[in-house]
């Protein structure tokens, strides 16, 4: 079978940990090009059933991360299986996934890992029956927004190359079932498709490429020490009074999710508690959450008081955030009595340099690509547009010396890729094509 | 009352091979046809074959029908279409002699044992509590039998319409069969009313040829039939000529009087088999269409004017034909007609052809939405090895789509349906590099020899080929030393070798032949050239015949997950709604046919896959 790949944690803007697992014939070599740790040479030795710490790298992307590689039959899908045990942030899970795509896996459909789990025979009859429920909503979901999940103009590119893509077909297809009644030259009709359909949809994967992030956005925990002014940047931020803002430290004892939309693209902040050791039952719990969210973000804003003189709390706060990417920001700039080594001065008060923040947040996470461009951004769609060009590349390659028949396996494959998003009938397409615009048949 | 094991109605293309496969596996079989003239009757073109149809012709003879041997004892001209393509789109086309055709396969029905021929009208079929009793005909006699092969063709209450004039009747004067209809109708069986067409036959000796183009046979190009050796001959030509400007004006200011557009006709007809007037109204900026001029056989002068079937009134026939270069003086012998027929739905089928609702009852050819004497034939042979297996108590026989194009046609009639008379197409077998005329014994033969079709003698044939074929595998090691190829391969257009280069590598090279090779090396010199050629294709296209090799094996997992008989879908949560309609109508065999529904997703494929096991355990 294919390698198939997935996140298999629910995908929910901020957990702790995400996971991410491969299964297939190709799974633990893909996963050693991507996946690096001390203890071997090479992934590719790993031993099954073992947790390895290390690094994986994908796209310019570096975490530290878990792996572990369970060989077929011994794993969930009676397959040779390897999961990435990651930070929870969306980021750093699409990229992994990306990386993954790229080295010819294919995203997994809804159900897809237990589908396989069942024919192989894993799989019991009580975990099975739930499954089945949850494939079907899903899919029903899926089905309802597929469409509406990409912007209209890369929609319009998508299906104005889908429709070309069939025409080509269309034109090869002809010459080879009509070989006496078309006269006109359907193969140079044909290439000329082919390039100029090749060309649009590598526009369409690289500018997808810098950013799996639109979808789900990048998420920015904002921490610092009680009472920095973790609310008040949030409510400036979001010009919102949903926060509460007060003086008494402590006060803030949830964490809490706030979106904002910056140019198209995506920002989920979280407040957190003011992380200090309590004997308070319910701050405890807030400082567990805080935890727990900052772990799984994008980006840490770490805020230090400037009005306030530097603690060794404050000090140890950066230690807490080693391996993720921070921005150190001094609040109440309009304050400031202990001037701080910081990216940034803000004040949530006078509201000065908070675009300046957002601006910050979006070079460092990579998102500022991303603002208004039209890109694909569902695994699935970014997989098919990926087949398409590997499919279109290898027909444009042997053009000339492969026979139309061969020639035709490729864009075929092309067009059933891009169908998969169009949800066209290739074979019905292309004979509407052969029977409008050729004129076959005795 | 007469009885048998098994009874085929009718005898067109598919009625012969139904008949001839249930009498070769055993079966005491009846096959009763409107008249006996109508055997094998080629209603429409002279010819046998073309794109996707060759293979067709080439699938049944590898399972021992009759088709390939009777065209070529029946050829007066043969062609291999689509040379300058790829191997797999390699199309054999020959023209026959009509008559000799007809009369070849009525003596060879004659001679069949355990099959009866009769001519009669089959007025009803016969059925208790749901399973086949017999039929009975019009001179109202019963004869029973435990399997019926439907194989009505386009006699089924059928209408012949020219312009303005029409009349019940089948094709060329034949009688049609007006109550049988009926009696399916009853049964429960849907039935569609399709469409379809010809065009005019004219005299030869009133064509002027010299304002033609002839077109010749090709010389050594393989048969149809595994056993034959030659064509029968292969000396007769055809002419091409053109519409023109004047022709379409007749046409277009006639259009009122056709009965395709002033809805004299309500069938639906084929989109890849157009009226001339279909093609002039629907391509108004092309200034001319091709006209071929067909013999219909050697012992008559009268020529078959493909490329201008047509419904058109006969007073508009006479012009149109006169307008065209050649034609001037063309003396019309009959002229062309449409004709409206009734057909069954073929999702009312499994991909066994047989009829879901009614035990015994299979169906063939035409009668299933078809066109063409060769999807007819494939059809044919299919329902009568089922009809076999059904009364043998075995399990049905099915070919799945990597492994025939019989597969394929069988797969799409009865998983999607026809909205038009289905018409064969190489791009409708998504393997199609695999399923090639070269290697069509080797695809079948096997699979003919275990059901009881393939007699000794073609067994034997074959597996001597077989050995053939790995002896040639065996020398593919030999090699040249770069001196001896050079010339060779820089007068072909290929880089010479640095070093030696195999016999294997040799072949593939994209310009470098068999041939070639038999003449460079005395080790291949006495290579039996059909083997050798198979060899050639399969190492040529490697590559490409891996990636869908293994894109088959992938599909094969699901179609290796059957369906039990009876499956209620009503109680498998969680699927669409439309995938669950669908899937009743259709009633699927395997997991893979269910996935190829219109209508159904991944996710109920996994849904179903989940019960499926669910149940099994």
């Amino acid at each position: 079978m294919d390698t198939i790949v997935a996140e298999s944690t629910a995908p929910v803007s901020v957990s702790a940990i995400g996971i991410v697992r491969i299964s297939g014939e190709n799974a633990l070599e893909i996963a050693s090009r991507i996946f690096s740790t001390a203890e071997l040479e090479n992934f590719i030795n790993a031993e099954p059933r073992r947790m390895y710490l290390g690094t994986v790298t994908a796209s310019n992307l570096k975490d530290k991360a878990f792996c572990m590689y369970c060989k077929a039959p011994k794993s969930y899908t009676g397959e040779d299986i390897v999961e990435f045990h990651c930070h929870g942030g969306r980021v750093i899970i699409r990229s992994i996934i990306r990386a993954c795509i790229e080295l010819g896996a294919r995203p997994a459909l809804p159900g897809e890992f237990t589908k396989r789990a069942f024919i192989n025979g894993k799989l019991t009859l009580d975990a099975a029956e739930g499954i089945a429920d949850l494939i079907s909503a899903r899919s029903e979901a899926e089905a309802l927004q597929a469409y509406r999940l990409m912007s209209g103009e890369i929609a319009k590119k998508i299906y104005e190359n889908a429709d070309r893509l069939n025409m080509a077909l269309a034109n090869l297809e002809a010459g080879l079932d009509y070989p006496e009644e078309i006269l006109e030259d359907t193969k140079a009709a044909a290439l000329d498709i082919i390039n100029k359909v090749l060309e649009e949809l590598k526009q369409v994967y690289d500018s997808s490429k810098k950013g799996s992030l639109v979808r789900e956005g990048v998420t920015v925990a904002i921490a610092g020490l009680p009472n920095a002014g973790k609310s008040s940047l949030l409510n400036a931020l979001l010009k919102d009074d949903r926060a509460i803002v007060t003086d008494i430290p402590g006060t803030t004892r949830d964490t809490l999710y706030e979106t904002l939309e910056w140019e198209g693209v995506r920002i989920n902040l979280v407040d957190t508690a003011g992380i200090r050791e309590s004997d308070d039952p319910i701050e405890k719990i807030g400082v567990t959450r805080a935890k727990t969210a900052i772990e799984g973000a994008d980006l840490v804003v770490i805020l230090k008081d400037g009005s306030a003189p530097e603690t060794e709390e404050e000090r140890n706060l950066e230690k807490l955030y080693r391996g993720k990417k921070v921005i150190i920001a001094q609040s109440k700039s309009d304050r400031e009595k202990h001037p701080r080594n910081a990216d940034i001065k803000i004040s949530s008060k006078t509201g000065h340099n908070i675009e300046g923040l957002i601006k910050l947040i979006l070079d460092k996470t990579g998102a500022a690509e991303l603002s208004g461009s039209a890109i694909l951004t569902r695994e699935r769609h970014i997989f098919a547009v990926k087949e398409a060009i590997d499919a279109l590349s290898s027909a444009k390659e042997n053009f000339d010396i492969a026979p139309p028949d061969c020639t035709a396996v490729d864009i075929r494959h092309a067009c059933r890729a891009l169908a998969a998003i169009t949800g066209t009938d290739v074979s019905e397409d292309v004979y509407d094509k052969i029977f409008s615009e050729f004129c076959v048949g005795k | 009352m007469k009885a048998y094991d098994a009874i085929v109605v009718g005898g067109g293309h598919a009625g012969v091979e139904a008949a001839h496969a249930l009498a070769a596996m055993g079966h005491n079989t009846l096959m009763i046809s409107l008249t006996l003239e109508a055997i094998a009757f080629l209603a429409c073109n002279p010819n046998i074959g073309g794109t996707g149809k060759g293979h067709l012709v080439k699938e049944v003879d590898a399972l021992g029908g009759l088709m390939g041997i009777l065209a070529d004892k029946a050829t007066i001209q043969a062609r291999m279409l689509n040379l300058g393509n790829g191997p797999a789109v390699h199309s054999l086309r020959a023209q026959v002699d009509k008559a000799l055709y007809h009369r070849l396969a009525k003596q060879a029905l004659e001679s069949t044992p355990n099959l009866t021929v009769l001519e009669g009208e089959v007025t009803e079929i016969l059925c208790e509590g749901g399973e086949i009793t017999g039929v009975k005909t019009a001179l109202g006699e019963t004869y029973l039998a435990k399997a019926v092969v439907l194989c009505t063709g386009v006699y089924l209450d059928s209408r012949i319409v020219i312009g303005e004039y029409s009349r019940d009747s089948g094709p060329s004067g034949f009688q049609a069969s007006f109550r049988l209809s009926e009696s399916l109708e009853k049964l429960g069986i849907p039935l569609m009313r399709f469409k379809t067409g010809t065009p005019p036959r004219l005299l030869a000796s009133s064509i002027d040829y010299s304002k033609m183009a002839p077109q010749y046979g090709d010389k050594g190009i393989p048969t149809f039939s595994f056993m034959s050796d030659n064509f029968n001959r292969n000396d007769f030509l055809c002419y091409l000529t053109y519409t023109n400007k004047t022709t379409h004006d007749i046409i277009l200011s006639n259009l009122h009087r056709a009965p395709i557009f002033n809805g004299f006709i309500e069938g639906v007809g084929p989109r890849y088999c157009p009226s001339i007037e279909a093609k002039v109204v629907r391509f108004k900026d092309k200034d001319r269409h091709q006209v071929f001029i067909e013999p219909e056989g050697t012992d008559t002068h009268e020529v078959y004017a493909q490329g201008l079937s047509t419904s058109l009134p006969y007073d508009i026939q006479d012009k149109m034909v006169a307008s065209v270069a050649g034609l001037e003086d063309a003396k019309i012998m009959r002229y062309g007609y449409a004709i409206e027929y009734d057909c069954v739905d073929p999702t009312a089928l499994y991909p066994t052809l047989a009829i879901k609702t009614v035990k015994g009852l299979f169906s063939a050819g035409q009668a299933n939405g078809s066109s063409g004497y060769e999807e007819a034939a494939a059809q044919g042979i299919m329902a009568g090895i089922n009809a076999a297996l059904y009364l043998q108590g075995r399990e049905g026989f099915v070919l799945r789509r990597d492994q025939a194009y019989i597969g394929v046609l069988i797969d799409d009639l009865v998983t999607k349906g026809v909205d038009e008379p289905y018409r064969m197409m190489t791009s409708r077998a998504e393997y199609r590099l695999q399923l090639r005329q070269d290697n069509a014994d080797i695809r079948l033969t096997e699979t003919g020899r275990s059901l009881g079709l393939v007699k000794e003698d073609r067994y034997k044939r074959y597996l001597e080929h077989k050995k053939e074929i790995e002896r040639i595998e065996g020398l593919l090691s030999v090699s040249f030393s770069p001196a001896s190829v050079k010339d060779l391969f820089e007068a072909k257009g290929e880089t010479p070798p640095k070093s030696g280069i195999s016999a294997k590598d040799f072949l593939k090279r994209t310009r470098l032949t068999a041939d070639d090779l038999m003449a460079a090396s005395p080790d291949f010199a006495g290579c039996d050239l059909r083997a050798l050629k198979y060899v050639e294709t399969e190492l040529k296209y490697e590559g490409y015949l891996d990636k869908q090799r293994r894109e088959i094996r992938e599909e094969a997992r699901l179609e290796e997950l059957v369906i039990p008989d009876g499956f209620d879908y009503d109680k498998v949560e969680g699927l669409l709604s439309e995938a669950r309609e669908k899937l009743k109508k259709i009633r699927p065999l395997t997991v893979g046919q269910a996935s190829r529904i219109y209508g159904v997703t991944p996710a109920d494929i996994t849904v179903l896959i989940i019960c499926l096991k669910k149940k099994s355990k």
